[in-house]
């Protein structure tokens, strides 16, 4: 879909000359004059304008009544006054109608400081009241949820945050309860707000009514600085302020980048920063000594550590998605070239090969973020957002809503988006290659038949509007990815700006550990190793190390036991291998066990470093708090262990890592810090990435027909297929975060109410899951969506109830 | 004098299809259809006639607004008579409920319309039945829904029971509560013409506007704008209430001496008493007193007279009347009914009904009426719908033309309350201190 084209025009306002994108909002261009206009409500990033606040008003010449300007859009040869009598008066009278009922307990809310009521009373109000009359009183404060509190009598009523439920999130939870002067913000059916981005109503809310429980009191605005981040708990790399008071993050909000997050946070992001100050945190090196493990000297720790000088050529090593592109590139390097070993990974099980990953990297191939608003239509294939990356399921709804986007959604588990899709595509657990292969042979004539739903989607395809974007996840794992390439190319995708495909790997910064090289067959920017020297895949580690070809691991901010597939043959490589290296700042259930040394890790607002995100975007983490205790910087550590290796490395800074990393990928080319800035870089989109089409162009040409084709696994009488996904609470952060506790999930299986049925399973129950005399205990939670023959167990969430438990496709299911 | 709604409205039956169609009915719509879109459109132009709701915006321009072409176009009646004094529409609805079917029919044909609403109060539900069993009737005779009079025109025509807001009868607050949504009116820009229900272009008129479409049609748009005067062209339903002899509702020729209405046709005040002051057009017209009694009726001449014709709802009160009582019930009425959607109308609506009963309670002071004055200023214009200014305007027009009377209210209210002379307090100008808790109810 073309964006809308921008014309510039001429407007006066109070005598100024103005320049202004046509139809812009006249209180936006306003500000292109210095001209402030005050207003409550307005808040672009929540649709359309509801003049609800009236603060806004202006008088324009040629209209008789005075207009809001939040909803007027300019036009050329306007005429605008904004300090004239009427307008003074209006404003006044507004400010002083607000403040009626507002009980002006400025010194003990949380928002006095940084209030806009204050600020809008102080410049645009006369400073009195006559109202003599009792205000009105609530019972206060409340909690709208464990998260957020509410005072209603501090409400100003300007309907952004019912609207972010209303229209943003799509919760359909806050409404507007009674009516005039009584009416007051509430969830529909009474009960909490409880919502992935709920949190985001606090930062919308222009005056103290809805505060965050965790940072209420904590702070006022005078104690506080803002420090620019990015947080890496999931893929979507949201830009953050951390609001910091002598050096602890008490709170993080959003820092608008419309290429990342559009001003949106998650809950996680937006609390699980009270993870960093917990004692449950690692902050002291450990060393297991007796069996146990003790808080120890880092000289002592480092010592240890060296020992994997003893187990050359027999090293292990995993990074986990917070690892920044630095470590990533120190850790491949300190394996390939100290330790002789090419076995390191930064995926999830067996992943996506680099070959293929080369030919979709194509820099033709490429869709941004804010791709998804414009496109004609967004297919997601074995995703779900809410879970892998949350903040693009705002993005994928606002296109839908705002832009009438054609949605359409191809996976095995229904996906929150359901409801807004124009069409769905269920298929078995692991159905993706399948699907594919029938879309494809949909398309290009190939198929002899296809089924009515698949027609349909591949109409809307092909006839929908040329701009698809197909976002993709990492967990599909090659074979159906290997297919994604012929798809776009039958979709005419390459080289179409606003169009391409997005993946979201499973890792935060999977995309930038992988281009550093953290890969058993691709170095750093890809690049096929030299002979054939390609390493073991993690499966391959746990197995080699399970079998004793592995003697010792190097975990970089990851628990396998937790993260990967196959928790038994990850427990049993643990307790084989002789030394584990690990680098964290939880104690999950595989560390606590089997750790040798665990160094302390960094948390996010502490880091120094530089992420990719899904779409290619370079974007840098900056130190935002000095690191607690003993916490040192994961690539310090890692460049000391790589210079006791023996490896030649020169870093006193983690940007000289950086430029050495710039220098050994050949598409960041010439990338610096200084280029990346406060608001990232689109690789794909500078000139150097003509390397990485190169590559593609090297790798797209021997591609194989898809003959091969692995049909999914049918279900004796009596089974159900197993899918699994991770949901957006299951992280150690969320654990640790004493306000996110209530969130944690714990293990429930998603079934369809008909297979329920036969199984004589209610909602609710529990339910033991069998698999191969494997059994795990789960509680049943009906899901009309989810398709018969099918159903999900979450994994990531720690203990032996983790779907990481289970290994092969099909299980029994029983009531307790 | 000449009728054209109540021509035939106290014939038993006449609610029925049979009547309706023995007295001329449905002969319009077969007119209508055998006429080409635009040339009905120029009829309803050409009549002038007026939108009878309220705002008086003339239909033929409103219908002419749609745009045409390849969408989803809506007509919505507005049948939610909330007004207070209102209640024309009840009686067209309850006694000739095909009049308004067939008038909605023609509109839709004029407009392209293919779907079709009335928003009937909820308290309404005499009026909804009837007009149920009408709706299935016609639909039976084929006047509504496929093909209709196999003229290849589709309208589907749903009738949708309000749940008791007056806000609901503001048309975008209508629009909002008929698409299930709460009933708070919309942000205008963009018009219902343009964007209304479900996105979709909408034509929204009264009962009783759309009710009259037959008769231009049978009469002919320069028949009808002969009657009344130029620029209020037709005949206007008055419902007259409160202290006159015989209360109803009337058809009038716009442009009559109001005089005439409340004397000739109500009888004036009963007790024979002078009329003290009177709402020309629903409780929230600004009040006329007996000095404007001959101010003719139409929507210029009362505009010119600083008031409005509204509703055409005529509320008398004499002088035993006490204008505090009034201003109280209609400052109370619409702080109740105000959605809260906007900052001046929500607050100020609550703020002068606690000042008027601040007076009731002996706390106020003659300045408390100038606060009262400059917060109905305040409201005026300002606000997202006209709700606000319904309370501020009648409210204002009060304190300025019975300042006097309410002064003495104060006054003796004062002295009821603990006997402290008033000068005392207006000199200290301690208005503040003086003030003590409200009760609350």
């Amino acid at each position: 879909m073309p964006r809308p084209e921008q014309k510039t025009i001429q407007l006066t306002i109070d005598g100024r000359e103005v320049g202004a994108v046509e139809g812009a909002m006249l209180v936006d261009a306003a500000k292109q004059g210095d001209v402030e206009i005050p207003y409550f409500c307005y808040e672009p990033k929540l649709g359309n304008p509801v003049g609800a606040c009236r603060m806004c008003l202006v008088e324009i010449e040629g209209i008789p009544k005075l207009q809001t300007s939040c909803s007027t859009p300019v036009k050329d040869g306007m005429v605008v006054h904004t300090q004239t009598d009427r307008v003074r008066h209006a404003q006044n009278a507004v400010v002083e109608f607000l403040l009626i009922n507002h009980p002006l307990d400025c010194p003990v809310c949380d928002k006095g400081g940084e209030c806009p009521l204050q600020d809008i009373t102080f410049g645009w109000g006369l400073g009195r009241s006559r109202m003599i009359e009792p205000k009105r009183h609530f019972e206060k404060p409340l909690a709208l949820s464990p998260l957020v509190a509410i005072d209603r009598e501090r409400c100003i009523l300007c309907y952004r945050c019912v609207r972010f439920s209303q229209e943003v999130a799509e919760d359909y939870q806050l409404i507007f309860a009674e009516r005039g002067a009584e009416t007051y913000v509430a969830t529909h059916d009474g009960h909490p707000y409880v919502a992935p981005f709920s949190g985001n109503i606090i930062e919308l809310c222009p005056v103290g009514a809805l505060t965050s429980q965790p940072y209420r009191f904590r702070a006022r605005p005078w104690d506080i600085e803002g420090a620019g981040g990015i947080c890496t708990l999931c893929p979507a790399q949201c830009n953050v302020t951390f609001t910091v008071r002598d050096d602890r993050v008490l709170r993080v909000l959003a820092r608008d980048n419309a290429g990342v997050d559009d001003g949106w946070l998650c809950d996680k992001g937006r609390i699980a920063n009270q993870s960093i100050h917990v004692d449950e945190r690692i902050t002291k090196p450990m060393v297991r000594d007796g069996g146990e493990l003790r808080e120890v000297s880092w000289e002592r720790a480092l010592e240890t550590a060296a020992g994997l000088a003893r187990h050359q050529g027999r090293t292990g090593a995993l990074a986990g998605g917070q690892a920044t592109n630095e470590e990533g590139f120190l850790l491949q390097r300190l394996l390939r070239e100290g330790l002789d070993s090419a076995d390191i990974d930064s995926r999830v099980g067996r992943g996506v090969e680099a070959s293929t990953l080369r030919a979709l990297s194509a820099p033709a191939l490429q869709a941004s973020v804010p791709d998804l608003e414009f496109a004609h239509t967004v297919l997601l294939v074995g995703v779900e957002p809410l879970d892998d990356a949350p903040i693009l399921d705002l993005r994928i709804r606002k296109g839908v809503r705002r832009n009438g986007v054609k949605l359409a959604i191809a996976s095995a588990r229904p996906s929150a988006l359901d409801a807004n899709a124009a069409h769905i595509q269920r298929f078995a657990p692991g159905g993706e290659a399948g699907f594919l292969s029938d879309l494809i042979g949909a398309l290009d004539g190939s198929a002899t038949s296809t089924g009515q739903g698949l027609s349909t989607l591949a109409t809307l395809l092909r006839d929908g509007g040329e701009d698809v974007v197909i976002i993709w996840s990492e967990r599909m794992g090659n074979e159906a990815a290997g297919q994604l390439g012929r798809l776009a190319e039958l979709l005419g995708l390459p080289g179409r700006d606003g169009a391409g495909l997005l993946e979201i790997p499973c890792g935060a910064n999977g995309r930038g550990l992988r281009e550093a090289g953290v890969r058993p067959d691709s170095g750093a920017g890809l690049a096929p190793l030299p002979g054939a020297t390609n390493g073991r895949d993690a499966l391959g580690i746990a197995q080699a190390a399970a079998d004793g070809e592995l003697t010792a691991l190097y975990l970089l901010q990851t628990d396998p036991v937790r993260d990967q597939p196959d928790r038994a043959l990850w427990e049993r490589a643990l307790h084989s291998v002789a030394l584990v290296v690990a680098h964290a700042s939880v104690l999950t259930e595989g560390l606590r066990e089997h750790a040798t040394v665990i160094f302390p890790a960094e948390s996010h607002a502490e880091k120094e470093g530089t992420v990719v995100h899904p779409d290619g975007r370079v974007q840098r983490q900056r130190i935002a708090i000095a690191h607690p205790d003993e916490v040192r910087s994961g690539w310090a550590v890692l460049a000391e262990l790589a210079a006791r290796a023996g490896v030649d490395i020169d870093a006193r800074r983690s940007a000289d890592v950086f430029t050495e990393l710039a220098a050994a990928v050949p598409f960041y080319a010439g990338l610096t810090l200084e280029e990346i800035g406060g608001r990232g870089v689109r690789w794909p989109e500078r000139e150097a990435a003509g390397a990485a089409a190169a590559a593609a162009d090297a790798d797209a040409a021997p591609r194989t027909p898809n003959s091969h084709r692995s049909e999914p696994v049918l279900p004796n009488q009596g089974q159900l297929r197993l899918g699994t996904y991770r949901p957006i609470w299951a992280a150690p952060e969320c654990e640790i975060s004493p306000a996110l506790k209530f969130l944690i999930p714990e293990q429930q299986l998603e079934l369809a109410p008909q297979d329920a049925e036969w199984l004589g399973i209610g909602h609710g129950d529990e339910v033991t899951v069998t698999q191969n005399g494997t059994r795990i205990h789960a509680r049943a939670f009906l899901r009309s969506a989810v398709p018969a023959g099918s159903a999900f167990l979450a994994e990531g969430i720690g203990g032996e109830e983790s779907a990481n438990t289970l290994t092969e496709p099909l299980i029994e299911v029983r009531k307790v | 004098m000449k009728t054209i709604l109540f021509d035939n409205i106290d014939e038993p039956g006449l609610n029925t299809l049979e009547v309706y169609e023995r007295r001329g009915g449905y002969q319009a719509l077969r007119k209508a259809l055998s006429m080409s879109r635009e040339d009905v459109l120029s009829e309803i132009m050409d009549s002038g006639i007026r939108g009878r709701g309220g705002a008086g915006f003339e239909m033929g321009r409103k219908v002419s607004f749609l745009p045409h072409g390849d969408m989803e176009k809506y007509l919505v009646c507005n049948a939610d008579e909330s007004e207070p004094g209102t209640f024309k529409d009840r009686e067209l609805m309850q006694k000739s409920p095909h009049m308004l079917i067939e008038g909605i029919v023609i509109a839709a044909y004029a407009g392209e319309i293919a779907r079709a609403f009335i928003y009937i109060r909820g308290e309404y539900q005499l009026q909804a039945d009837i007009l149920e069993a009408a709706i299935a009737e016609a639909q039976r005779a084929g006047y509504i829904g496929q093909d209709i009079l196999a003229s290849g025109m589709n309208l589907p025509l749903v009738l949708h029971r309000g749940a008791g807001a007056y806000i609901c009868g503001e048309e975008t607050g209508l629009l909002d509560s008929l698409e299930g949504k709460r009933g708070n009116p919309r942000l205008k820009p963009p018009f219902p013409a343009i964007e209304g229900l479900y996105h979709g272009p909408t034509l929204i008129n009264n009962v009783e506007t759309l009710s009259t479409v037959p008769a231009i049609l049978n009469m002919g748009a320069a028949e009808y704008a002969k009657i009344g005067t130029e620029s209020s062209t037709g005949t206007k339903l008055v419902s007259i209430s409160g202290d006159v002899k015989r209360p109803g509702n009337y058809e009038i020729e716009l442009g009559i001496p109001s005089r005439e209405i409340i004397y000739g046709l109500a009888g004036g005040p009963p007790s024979g008493k002078e009329v003290k002051f009177w709402f020309p057009g629903g409780s929230s017209s600004p009040v006329l007193t007996k000095d404007d009694l001959d101010v003719p009726y139409d929507f210029d001449s009362l505009a010119k007279a600083g008031t409005m014709l509204g509703s055409g709802a005529i509320i008398v009160a004499d002088e035993s009347r006490r204008v505090l009582d009034t201003a109280l019930k209609l400052a109370k009425f619409y702080a109740h009914e105000s959605c809260g959607k906007c900052v001046p109308c929500r607050e100020g609506t609550n703020w002068t009904h606690k000042m008027l009963q601040r007076i009731y309670t002996g706390e106020a002071t003659p300045m408390d009426l100038d606060i009262m004055a400059s917060v109905q200023e305040q409201i005026i214009g300002n606000c997202l719908c006209v709700l606000g200014d319904a309370m501020a305007m009648p409210i204002g027009s009060m304190v300025a033309k019975f300042r006097d009377e309410l002064e003495g209210e104060i006054e003796a209210a004062r002295e009821r309350a603990d006997g402290a002379p008033l000068e005392d307090v207006v000199a200290l100008g301690v208005a503040d201190e003086q003030a003590g808790p409200m009760p609350v109810h």
